[in-house]
């Protein structure tokens, strides 16, 4: 894992500013330590985990978990788990769906959805279903395209 | 060696086992969910711990978002008789990934878990495991860990879940008798006293080794511990779990006898209806 740059206090609150314009709460990421890879990959890692350990750690595959991919126009994907982290605060960029239409989106379906919170068109959007986080996808002309990863899907629900 | 034997050769398991993720959810909130679609109790060795019996454990929405990981319940307590706190610890033999993620849920994400497997394949479902669980304080490596203390570093606690032939899943699969073979626990043997001795040198003086294998050969346990007291001046401690039926290790076994045998753990299949699991804890002097 090829680590591009280590985000510092500074690049850390414009991440949360990133994410307050997107889904409308304010989310602490000073308590993290967070890293850029390849693509404008964003992870987030416990702060116990010294950098410095990389010095020796030379085959090291991956640290901490994968919070989302910047995009372009200030846009973040986020990942299910990163989802989940912004989910339970957000107030914008919102879809709620119904049980039917939650078992459709674990199977990586496209959904269609019974509400959207200040959702913007053809935007990145956080899927959930009651108190669930479900994950994210892109708020379409009446339905949500699926972005759950392959890995992730259930089949034959 | 096999204590009742019969019983040995024709215990099944009937509830499956999951382990809730407290890094995601309370245990008191999963199983109110789960309750109703399936049978759902307390596992009586473990808090976070459930034994269920019902169809497609895998493929429901707690599953899916990582409120649960399925597994084996005799494999929770070698992270148990570990006790990490928030240190520096190695999961060796990490793939694919049950025991890490449960010690970063005992952690709380703070420390550092080191989870190396050798495996680059099965470093996927390790990364995958540790993702859903959102333990945020694992580094993944990929050594080979017959020569990791080569690396250089020292840690706290190291947790050796060693490969192994697996005879102990014989709750599982009994088509494993027909696979038993000689050639294969010898060579698992020297494997695991390679790892071993990796292990101990990586330790700090006073760190803690937990060594556990799903094998219920002497060859693979007993042997590999000896090899750990008299090479690398691991001192064995008692291991205390409560809840559970366990037995002490085998006192002697193909001429050798192993004194420390009594504060080893060996947990059989037809005692608790779990895999069989060999489980030792040694401390550095």
């Amino acid at each position: 894992m090829q680590i591009e740059k280590v985000l510092g206090r500074k690049e850390k609150k414009a991440l949360e500013e990133l994410l307050e314009k997107n889904y409308g709460c304010r989310i602490a990421l000073q308590d993290y330590n967070i890293f850029m890879t390849a693509e404008e990959k964003i992870w987030l890692a416990s702060p116990s985990i010294n950098f410095s350990i990389f010095d020796v750690l030379k085959r090291c595959y991956r640290i901490g978990i994968y919070f989302g991919k910047l995009k372009r126009n200030n846009k973040i994907k986020l990942s299910i788990e990163g989802a989940m982290i912004v989910g339970k605060k957000a107030r914008k960029n919102v879809v709620v769906i119904n049980k039917e239409e939650a078992k459709k989106f674990m199977q990586g379906y496209d959904v269609v959805p019974d509400e959207l919170i200040e959702a913007e068109m053809h935007n990145f959007v956080i899927v959930k279903c009651g108190d669930d986080i479900m994950g994210t996808g892109i708020l379409r002309d009446g339905y949500v395209e699926n972005l759950i990863p392959k890995a992730r899907r259930m089949v034959k629900m | 060696m096999i204590p009742d034997a019969d019983a040995f050769m024709k215990a099944e398991q009937e509830w499956k086992s999951i382990r809730v993720n407290t890094l995601k959810i309370e245990k008191e909130a999963l199983m109110e969910r789960l309750q109703g679609r399936y049978e759902v109790r307390e596992m009586p060795w473990y808090e976070n711990g459930l034994f269920i019996k019902g169809d497609d454990i895998s493929k429901n929405r707690e599953y899916y978002l990582g409120y649960y990981h399925i597994q084996e319940a005799a494999s929770m307590l070698p992270p148990l008789a570990l006790q990490p706190e928030e240190e520096m610890v190695l999961d060796m033999c990490a793939a694919p990934g049950s025991k890490t993620t449960q010690m970063a849920m005992m952690m709380e994400n703070g420390g550092i878990i080191i989870a190396n497997d050798v495996n680059p394949i099965r470093l996927k479902a390790l990364t995958h495991n540790i993702q859903r669980a959102m333990a945020t304080n694992c580094i993944v490596t990929n050594y080979d860990g017959r020569y990791m203390d080569r690396i250089g570093i020292k840690v706290d606690k190291v947790l050796l879940d060693a490969p192994c032939t697996a005879s102990g899943k014989i709750i599982k699969d009994k088509r494993l008798l027909e696979k038993w073979n000689y050639g294969r626990i010898r060579y698992m043997g020297s494997l695991q006293k390679a790892l071993m001795g990796a292990a101990c040198r990586m330790l700090d003086e006073g760190g803690v080794l937990v060594y556990s294998t799903c094998s219920i050969e002497p060859e693979e346990n007993e042997d590999v511990i000896d090899y750990a007291i008299h090479r690398f001046n691991m001192e064995v401690e008692k291991v205390h779990l409560k809840g559970i039926k366990t037995r002490e290790g085998i006192k002697e076994w193909n001429g050798k006898t192993y004194e420390w045998a009594s504060k080893a753990i060996r947990v059989w299949p037809q005692d608790n209806l779990t895999e069989g699991f060999f489980i030792c804890r040694l401390r550095k002097c």
